[in-house]
């Protein structure tokens, strides 16, 4: 908890000492000879000092990076060849500039009072814009780009009497046109070193002496918690994110003990502390939003928390956010692998929220695969340090994910309507439609956050990044599938993917990845995936599959996918399927969906 | 010792290389870079903070303990 709400709160002297010297030591044991991670970084600036706090917080999560910094001031150049720049390949790119080493000459102009240099700022603006989207054409890694901070030096006195507005407009301008720019451009992500100013505070951020002597403008303390932010953006896309939130009721969730003060004695609503549990409720369902289920874990008779939920005015909180509940006076721990098993995920994908150090204390020493985390005992902190919480961080919310958790609740109906009829009955009566497609460009964020995310139905577990995605579906050699799947209880999304590697004489289908959501599992949609596309490989002159299945510690639950589907073992890890033996599509389930112009063809 | 100590981590050098008579002109990789990174290594070491005139005057070891001590540091 600790490290956790300093990760994004801003950094102390003794913290930032004892980051550089866990950077230091770091390289002193030889560990940087062996690197997970390579860094590229440059700047407008003296970039050196941000090494061992980037360096630093991607140690504390486990990652083990080098980092190379480009040459000074030479963004142009490295964008066009970030190889020459770093002295070798890297995996992530990171660019930081600043409006006054760039556009010196047009901040004193525009402080000056000559409106028209703001408009030369942005040509220049442009020009930078423009070199960062070539290196990401030319570059397969991954790009983090600043949003430079406010200007500092003689022209940037934000306290001038003369001039109240001061540079905030030019700054302003360039760096709202510029994240615009850059935030549009997939595959850049964006790193706000003006908000790290902000929560630094702009006179704590400036080191007056470093940036006359040595040209780095910035204190230890922003540098630190640069360096977290840098660390978040790079680990969030190498990382999956926590899926489920579990809540504790009493105290963590409204303040006070439904059980002993009564519906009229808990505190939530408008008034604090009430308002502060409030808060905590409205960012528990922005995390909804992103897709994080929302779960409950309460020693409670459950008509007591229900009541609250149904009937309480100043809950935010209803009962249909709910993905799952434990309610009851067993151990919390215990009720873990139902919630788990409820939502298809594993145990290692929970968070755990309580207020009693004790409920804590024993969920991590039972149940170590869940992040326990403690709400402080000071309600006006709550929001605070659940804010810093970095295990929900997702560099790119999907469509798929603002849906997921109502699309739980349909979920639910469903499993209803399966207790009600027999199995067959139940088929008929879903009316399952599946839509497999060739992959069109709108689709490939959604396809590689399935790559990179899916454990259990995952049957090779091979992880690409959105550029090797964009890369392969491009390629005549590869055809990369997506499917969608809708019963009468409503759209399941973009739930599957499959990748296939065609022989060079067209007959041989390698089925490089076979991935799917486990919520669709066992109504027939394997058989209607295997049998869809034999019948597009037929139709390009196909005459064989090769399945591959490569078990990891996750992955049993799809095990049996191959044989089921006709295939017969000739390897260690390869199965074969001649086409003329692959199943149908089953009659209760319906292809959907014309073919539509794939990649391949509409880049021709 | 302390002062030697912080040199060699900071040059990568075998401490008993550092002497007071260590300055950039006998020493290669005292280079521009090594510099801004000994005087963040200073201040961290001794918890002080350098003036620009301290530390544009730090061209070698022995300078670098008067400095230190002028500023009440018992230990460089």
């Amino acid at each position: 908890m600790a490290e956790q709400t300093q990760a994004s709160g801003s950094a102390n002297r003794t913290a930032s000492i004892e980051a550089k010297k866990a950077w230091r030591q770091h390289l002193a044991r030889g560990e940087a000879e062996t690197p997970t991670l390579r860094i590229g970084l440059a700047a407008s600036f003296t970039a050196e000092t941000l090494v061992p706090f980037i360096g630093a917080a991607l140690l504390a999560e486990s990652a083990n990076p080098v980092i190379t910094v480009g040459p000074y001031n030479q963004l142009f150049q490295t964008c066009l060849d970030p190889q020459a720049s770093f002295h070798g390949p890297s995996d992530v790119v990171i660019l930081l500039w600043r409006l006054e080493d760039l556009m010196l000459d047009e901040i004193t102009a525009f402080a000056g009072g000559d409106a028209s240099a703001l408009r030369r700022a942005g040509d220049k603006l442009d020009a930078l814009i423009g070199a960062i989207q070539q290196l990401r054409r030319n570059f397969s890694g991954m790009v983090i780009a600043g949003v430079p901070p406010y200007p500092t030096g003689p022209a940037a006195n934000v306290l001038a009497l003369d001039n109240p507005g001061g540079l905030g407009g030019f700054h302003r301008t360039l760096a709202g046109q510029f994240a615009d720019e850059m935030g549009r451009t997939e595959g850049v992500h964006l790193v706000d070193l003006d908000a790290v100013q902000r929560q630094v505070g702009m006179v704590a951020s400036d080191d007056a002496r470093y940036r006359y002597l040595y040209r780095q403008p910035f204190s230890d303390v922003f540098l630190h918690t640069l360096g977290h932010q840098v660390s978040r953006i790079v680990m969030a896309s190498r990382r999956a994110a926590k899926k489920c939130v579990v809540l504790d009721a009493d105290n963590t969730l409204w303040g006070g003990i439904i059980g002993e003060d009564g519906i009229d004695g808990i505190q939530i609503g408008d008034e604090f502390p009430g308002s502060a549990f409030r808060d905590f409720q409205k960012l528990l369902l922005s995390w909804r939003q992103q897709g994080v289920f929302l779960a409950l874990a309460s020693k409670n008779n459950e008509a007591d928390v229900w009541e609250v939920f149904d009937k309480h005015s100043g809950m935010v909180l209803k009962r249909e956010h709910l993905s799952a509940w434990q309610i009851g006076w067993l151990p919390k721990a215990e009720g873990i692998p139902a919630i788990a098993k409820s939502l298809n995920i594993g145990t290692d994908s929970l968070v755990f929220i309580d207020d009693n150090p004790m409920e804590i204390g024993y969920m991590r020493e039972a149940r170590p695969e869940v992040t326990s985390i403690l709400v402080p005992s000071e309600p006006a902190e709550i929001v605070a340090a659940m804010q810093a919480l970095t295990l929900f961080d997702q560099l790119e919310v999907t469509d798929e994910d603002r849906k997921r958790a109502d699309m739980m609740r349909a979920e639910r109906d469903r499993e209803v309507l399966g207790t009600q009829i027999s199995h067959s009955d139940f088929l008929r009566a879903l009316d399952l439609k599946i839509d497999l497609f060739r992959a069109k460009t709108e689709d490939l964020g959604r396809i590689t956050q399935l790559i990179n995310k899916t454990n259990q139905y995952n049957l090779t577990t091979i992880r690409r990044t959105l550029d090797e995605v964009r890369a392969l579906a491009a390629s005549d050699a590869w055809r990369l599938y997506a499917f969608r799947v809708t019963d009468k209880f409503g759209e399941y999304g973009l739930v599957g993917v499959i990748i296939a590697q065609v022989s060079d004489d067209r007959r041989c289908w390698t089925l490089d990845s076979v991935m799917m959501s486990c919520r669709v599992l066992g109504r027939g949609v394997e058989a209607a995936l295997i049998g869809g596309l034999a019948d597009d490989a037929r139709a390009e002159g196909a005459v064989e599959f090769v399945g591959l299945y490569i078990p990891t510690a996750k992955n049993a639950i799809c095990k049996s996918f191959l044989p089921d589907q006709g295939f017969t073992q000739t390897g260690e890890q390869e199965w074969h399927l001649a086409l003329s033996d692959a199943p149908a599509i089953p009659a209760h389930v319906t292809r959907v969906g014309s073919p539509e112009l794939p990649l391949q063809a509409a880049a021709e | 010792m302390r002062v030697e100590k912080v040199f060699s981590e900071v040059l990568g050098l075998p401490p008993d290389m550092i002497t007071d008579g260590t300055s950039p002109d006998n020493t290669p990789q005292w280079d521009s870079m090594a510099a801004m990174n000994l005087v963040v290594a200073i201040e961290d070491e001794f918890d002080v903070r350098l003036s620009t005139a301290e530390i544009v005057s730090m061209r070698n070891v022995a300078i670098v303990k008067k400095v230190l001590t002028s500023k009440g540091v018992a230990d460089a």
